[in-house]
């Protein structure tokens, strides 16, 4: 009888391992579908980014990178930050020094984007600069202490970040009340090494893989990860543990993108 | 004086670096300081880096070098910055010295003043001399080495010749896509097809 049980429940635990081994399969694909879009700035599709930022180094590069792209005087790499209708920032606690930068580099952002059209068009398909916020998490671990020593650390921040990541809501807006009211996951995630982008993506992974309010169905939270620049010859920590996580892995040296492994890409130095 | 020529050195908000705050306030570097018209010398020293900073400007004693210190800047070290760049004709271009940090290298290359970079090697996980390694290579920064900082410096004045801009002019590998860099990547990812 005993026997039985035991078989029964391991032919369980081998069927629930194999769901969700296709299950995170199905979500971790790259080549997952992407929401269908009509057109950069369609009033009637809002487009959320996020943008973790850790401290020191890592706020500078991320914020370096975007200054590059935003004030890039070539077309083809000038970022229009009216693209993007709603952005989120995420700090850690305390830390205002990251939450200055990020007021700064709206200014300038908001201020170099331009216009799709001129005149009477202008004003009617003028969506504006948009909005931004800036939430904070708790740490997920102090400095010098390690990600793996601190597990009530960082579920305090993997807590904080589901409900970063569930908090929006769509704007509303006349003519588009079939998005309004939804939760609003954000379409993109750009992150770079810090232990809270590492908490974020896998609290992001979770909402995927059961799907909570169809953010995986609708394409939401496509992962974007730029290992630092300082990175030449190995990924850090949070490279090597989100190398197979994220959507897209950037490097930004050439001769890391030939050793390493995973989905690691280079195109260019991006700071 | 006819002009003014700043030398700052930047150690960080993270992490102390006692001997690159002693280093460039040992006599023999500010001897070189001087025999390049240098000036001013501007230290940020760091959390706690004050003690050291003020002995070793007490054991320096007079050497015809401005020094000053500071700990930490909330603004940012822009103002430091475009002082060690200068403005042209009261005050002539210097030279940075950082600790490797890639925030302060940026801001010095997008600047386009030179740059000796100085990894701190009592820090654990080490990667910066990496990219110092990579960028002296390709002949952006000046590799410093905390024992001949004198000799980085000569170097330093030797870059200033021949100064690259950033970022590089060709950065956008994969030409053929419509667009390039963060840019082109973000629109992927979003499905923006324009």
């Amino acid at each position: 009888m005993a026997f039985l049980i035991l078989t029964l429940l391991t032919t369980l635990l081998a069927l629930l391992t194999t769901a969700a081994i296709y299950r995170f399969n199905v979500i971790l694909t790259p080549t997952r579908n992407k929401p269908l879009r009509h057109g950069r700035r369609n009033p009637n599709e809002p487009t959320h980014l996020l943008v973790v930022l850790g401290s020191g180094g890592h706020t500078a590069e991320m914020l370096a990178m975007l200054k590059r792209s935003v004030t890039a005087p070539n077309a083809a790499e000038k970022l229009n930050w009216k693209d993007y209708s709603h952005r989120t920032y995420v700090i850690n606690e305390g830390d205002d020094i990251s939450k200055e930068r990020v007021v700064e580099f709206e200014e300038l952002a908001v201020g170099t984007a331009e216009d799709l059209m001129a005149g009477k068009v202008k004003k009617a398909t003028d969506i504006g600069p948009g909005k931004y916020e800036i939430v904070t998490v708790p740490r997920a671990r102090e400095i010098h202490q390690s990600l793996y020593t601190s597990p009530m650390s960082s579920i305090a921040c993997l807590q904080a970040c589901r409900d970063i990541l569930m908090k929006h809501t769509t704007d509303t807006r006349d003519g588009h009340a079939g998005e309004a009211g939804k939760v609003d996951f954000p379409d993109l995630i750009l992150c770079n090494g810090p232990a809270t982008a590492t908490v974020l993506v896998f609290a992001s992974v979770l909402l995927r893989f059961f799907d909570v309010r169809g953010c995986s169905t609708r394409g939401k939270m496509r992962t974007i990860y730029v290992e630092s620049w300082a990175r030449v010859k190995s990924l850090s920590l949070s490279g090597k543990l989100l190398c197979r996580v994220v959507d897209r892995f950037l490097v930004q040296w050439p001769q890391l993108a030939k050793e390493a492994v995973g989905r690691v890409e280079y195109r260019g130095v991006l700071v | 004086m006819a002009s003014t020529k700043t030398c700052f050195v930047t150690v960080g908000a993270t992490a102390s670096f006692h001997d690159l705050v002693k280093g460039v306030l040992a006599s023999s570097f500010l001897k070189a300081l001087q025999s390049h018209n240098y000036t001013d010398l501007v230290v940020q020293y760091g959390v706690d880096g004050k003690q050291t900073f003020e002995s070793a400007v007490k054991a320096a004693g007079s050497s015809g070098i401005q020094i000053s210190g500071f700990e930490l800047e909330k603004a940012g070290l822009g103002k430091y910055m475009r002082l060690a760049k200068g403005s042209g004709k009261e005050t002539q271009e210097g030279v940075v010295i950082s600790h490797a940090g890639s925030g302060s290298i940026l801001d010095a290359l997008r600047q386009q003043i030179p740059i000796i970079v100085v990894p701190n090697a009592s820090l654990l996980d080490n990667h910066q001399v990496e990219l110092a390694e990579a960028l002296a290579e390709q002949e952006y920064v000046v590799h410093g080495k905390l024992e001949n900082l004198v000799k980085a410096l000569e170097n330093a004045e030797q870059l200033r010749q021949r100064q690259k801009e950033w970022p590089p002019a060709n950065s956008g590998v994969h030409r053929q896509a419509k667009a390039v860099g963060l840019r082109g990547i973000l629109d992927e990812e979003m499905g923006f097809l324009d």
